[in-house]
């Protein structure tokens, strides 16, 4: 399917907060409640509307563990949108969560849209961090933020279309450069033919292939 | 003739999946639970005798057919311990005559008919008999059950007793005779029949058996079914429609396998006479034989039901038969295939066989002057016989380290040590929170090691908590960090681990473990030594660019660089993105040639997959990669690898390795996307 723009995002955090039972609820609005390993990374796309507007999010799951830092940290590049997930039942999940937004500022383009997002609240009684230290820790870092579950689907389907209205957002207001696919946009085949406000020129923009 | 009358679907109740009425219903006459979902009728057939049936395919059973099929009460269903394979199975009985039947009663069906006179003493002997069969039943219920709630689950519903089922819809039928036979009234009171068919009745639900009741008075006209115990013609002759009729002999069948465990020995409607008694042999030659279709039969209508016209009969019979191509046809089909799978199978396990006793009795008593023999080699290659695999695979891995078992005793408590300490000052850190000193730490602990050994392998169900491998990987991950902590756990490592526990006793596991990951490939990944991968990564595109040119090429401008799927291929040895079966031959081949084997398989499945994969985008081959298709046939596979040549301009791997690594100080450049940054 044709669209309009095309947003690559990133989805970070340590290993087991639910990266890739977001995405896969996301996706395919299933939950797995044993999900495998995510070794290296894994991938998912959906097509939303944004302002009447077709939009393909590019999603990269990323693995959490420390030791794959290293590999994480190329994927940045051109993502125009992260998720940074931890886990409400685990406190460390929350304290990593500074590293994580180190890495992320230092990686990516300084314009990307970061999405905190608390998971797991459906376990309300395993709760180990408070839904205000979350909304604190986002303001104060300039974040998005929103507790969500993968496993009941609350705020999955939000988390990820307020990121892309975030993003769309910006480029409304000029602040990405759309031509420049290190902001991690695309602009889709047909919608270049006839954007002209926005995109100059629109050599090398021959997004993804332009199949859904 | 046959439009759904909501009436008559209330005999249906016990249909679908939904209302499984339970057996104290006091007064199921009464409160017959009604369903009169449509979709009742959508598996109907129109029969050549004018009554509409269902057509269900044991293989294929739809909640409405199940239901279905205990209508007619007179199972015909056997039940033969045999694994039967499944079957269709169709009846299809015709409604008998009408002679007793009053339309009230049609309508009225379970409640006109209980409520009459005569139906009284009938309830009781229902419930009589109900219990009866529920003793001889119980077996039996819980498969199908089962399968009335999911037809799904027919397949591997082993209890033939429900593959036998018998179908027959109603419905139309009893329309059908309403409208015949409008002024018959008389009911007959058959109890004896009555009990015979509520043994099965308790396998559908309950509900039905009202319905049956009804049955019995039915002397099928005709009927379909599959392993039915009719063998006293031939299955040629089955097929053929008899014209003369024979009111009183309509065919029971008995179901004296199904209710066998009971009193319930079958029996055979109002005094006739069974045609077909159940022979035991039978089922055994119908082993490829098309099922159904021989067990299809089209008796005649009974003679007390008014004549059809001609012009119907032909239609029908010309629809029975097309029915009866059309099925024979498709078992046909299915049993070749079977018997084709049958063939392969016991060819591989010939060969197997084969394969084991050169393997002990050659190949592993002389390994070091046998191993690298042209003839091992190709027997090597066609994949491992499961019970020397893992004696060939640490024999291949070897044991440069020395480990001990010992070694590994000391290991493993020491790590039980270390569990032990962390499980007591664990609460203790958490209280002291925020200090963030130990949460490095902690990750890479043994923590992380129980977080991931519920997520190896999760299909398989054994590496779970409780599972019987539960503790034996979590041991062998332990003994590992402690044994290299300077490793440490890195993910990836508990597929490798489980594969190994699959194969190999825990101390040899552990050996086999350590060796394996101390190879240079492993080391530089599970140590992430992002240079040298990516070292790794050139090296396999200069092949990839030898073997695939055009694939590379459309690789290369989607921007879809090899750390996509190769980090996760290379960690878990395909363990995790193969087939166990697969990535244990692919394991095989490891172990004999090295690492170079794990990238030509790489390229094997790229060639593969490569009429897909060019024709996809990023994304989609990006997840196409990363989640392979779930089932790979080995075969294929290995032939794909087979035809990956490891050569590039007269250089093998090593060389290629080794002249790139070479170049590390002058040339920076590696994978576009893995530049470290």
């Amino acid at each position: 399917m044709a669209y309009a723009y095309l947003f690559k995002y990133i989805i970070i955090g340590d290993t087991g907060v639910g990266k890739s039972c977001l995405l896969l609820q996301f996706t395919d609005k299933r939950f797995q409640p044993v999900h495998d390993l995510t070794i290296g990374v894994e991938f998912g796309a959906r097509m939303i509307t944004i302002d009447g507007k077709q939009i393909k999010l590019q999603i990269w799951d990323t693995a959490g563990q420390e030791s794959f830092r290293s590999i994480t940290r190329s994927y940045y590049r051109g993502a125009a949108g992260a998720l940074l997930v931890y886990d409400i039942t685990r406190r460390d999940t929350f304290n990593h969560l500074t590293t994580w937004l180190e890495d992320a500022r230092q990686h990516s383009n300084s314009n990307m849209v970061i999405m905190l997002i608390g998971n797991k609240s459906d376990l309300e009684s395993r709760r180990e961090v408070k839904k205000e230290e979350g909304e604190a820790f986002a303001r104060e870092h300039g974040l998005i933020f929103m507790e969500t579950s993968a496993k009941t689907a609350s705020n999955v389907e939000e988390a990820f279309i307020n990121t892309a209205k975030e993003i769309y957002e910006k480029i409304q207001e000029g602040v990405f450069d759309i031509n420049n696919e290190a902001n991690g946009i695309k602009i889709g085949p047909q919608h270049a033919a006839t954007n002209s406000t926005l995109s100059g020129g629109q050599g090398g923009q021959q997004a993804g292939g332009g199949c859904c | 003739m046959d439009g759904p009358d909501p009436q008559e679907d209330s005999f249906r109740h016990g249909d679908g999946s939904d209302s499984r009425p339970t057996r104290d219903e006091g007064d199921q006459d009464h409160a017959l639970p009604r369903n009169t979902s449509p979709a009742n009728q959508r598996t109907a057939i129109k029969l050549p005798n004018g009554h509409v049936s269902c057509m269900c395919d044991a293989r294929d059973p739809s909640p409405q057919c199940s239901g279905e099929v205990v209508v007619n009460g007179e199972l015909l269903s056997v039940a033969e311990s045999s694994a039967a394979p499944s079957t269709s199975s169709l009846l299809c009985a015709s409604r008998p005559q009408s002679g007793h039947v009053s339309p009230q009663d049609d309508e009225d069906e379970p409640r006109g008919r209980r409520s009459s006179s005569s139906s009284s003493e009938a309830v009781d002997r229902t419930r009589e008999s109900e219990t009866a069969s529920n003793d001889c039943l119980s077996e039996a219920e819980p498969c199908s059950s089962r399968t009335l709630s999911s037809p799904e689950d027919s397949e591997s519903c082993s209890d033939p007793a429900f593959m036998d089922v018998s179908l027959c819809s109603r419905n139309t039928y009893e329309i059908s005779r309403r409208q015949s036979a409008p002024d018959n009234v008389a009911e007959p009171a058959e109890p004896d029949l009555r009990q015979k068919k509520h043994g099965i009745s308790e396998i559908f639900g309950r509900g039905l058996f009202s319905r049956k009741q009804k049955e019995s008075a039915s002397a099928p006209g005709w009927k379909l079914f599959g392993k039915v115990p009719l063998r006293e013609s031939p299955p040629k002759d089955s097929k053929t429609i008899q014209q003369e009729s024979n009111p009183g002999n309509l065919t029971s069948v008995s179901t004296p396998n199904l209710l066998s465990a009971g009193e319930y020995e079958a029996k055979t409607v109002k005094g006739a006479h069974s045609p077909s008694q159940p022979s035991q042999g039978r089922r055994k030659n119908l082993e490829f034989e098309p099922l159904s279709t021989t067990a299809l039969i089209l008796e005649d209508r009974p003679a007390n039901l008014p004549a059809k016209p001609e012009e119907e009969a032909q239609r029908h019979r010309q629809e029975y038969d097309e029915m009866v191509a059309e099925a024979k046809r498709r078992e046909l089909k299915e049993a070749q295939k079977k018997k084709q799978q049958m063939k392969e199978r016991f060819k591989q396990e010939d060969s197997i066989v084969n394969a084991m006793v050169v393997w002990n009795t050659e190949v592993l008593p002389n390994w070091d002057s046998m191993r690298s023999t042209r003839r091992v080699k190709d027997l090597w290659w066609q994949g491992l016989p499961p019970n020397v695999r893992g004696k060939v695979w640490s024999l291949a891995i070897g044991n440069e380290l020395n480990i001990t078992p010992e070694l590994y005793e000391i290991f493993l408590s020491r790590a039980k040590e270390r569990w032990r300490s962390f499980r007591e000052t664990g609460s203790e850190a958490e209280a002291e929170a925020d200090s963030g000193a130990s949460l490095a730490d902690r990750e890479s602990s043994l923590d992380l090691i129980k977080l991931d050994i519920s997520r190896t392998f999760p299909s398989l169900f054994i590496f779970q908590k409780g599972g019987p491998y539960h503790d034996l990987l979590h041991s062998v991950l332990g003994a590992y960090t402690c044994y290299r902590p300077d490793v440490g756990y890195v993910q990836g490592m508990s597929f490798i681990a489980a594969v190994l526990i699959l194969n190999l006793e825990e101390a040899d596991a552990f050996i086999a473990f350590a060796n394996l990951l101390n190879k240079p490939c492993q080391m530089a990944f599970f140590r992430v030594d992002h240079e040298l991968m990516l070292k790794y990564f050139s090296v396999f595109e200069v092949f990839f660019e030898e073997n695939l040119p055009r694939m590379f090429s459309h690789f290369q401008s989607s921007n879809l660089t090899p750390d996509l799927y190769l980090i996760d291929w290379i960690f878990t040895l395909y363990s995790k993105s193969l087939p166990l079966d697969v990535a244990c031959r692919v394991w095989d081949v490891f172990c004999r040639d090295g690492e170079e084997f794990l990238f030509r398989t790489a390229l094997g499945i790229l060639r593969l997959y490569e009429d897909v994969l060019v024709h996809m985008d990023f994304i989609h081959m990006a997840q196409f990669l990363t989640r392979l298709p779930e089932h790979v046939s080995a075969e294929r596979l290995f032939s794909s690898i087979y035809s990956i040549h490891m050569t590039s301009s007269n250089r093998k791997w090593p060389q290629v390795f080794s002249a790139l690594m070479k170049d590390k100080e002058s040339d920076k450049s590696g994978s576009p996307t893995l530049k470290s940054s």
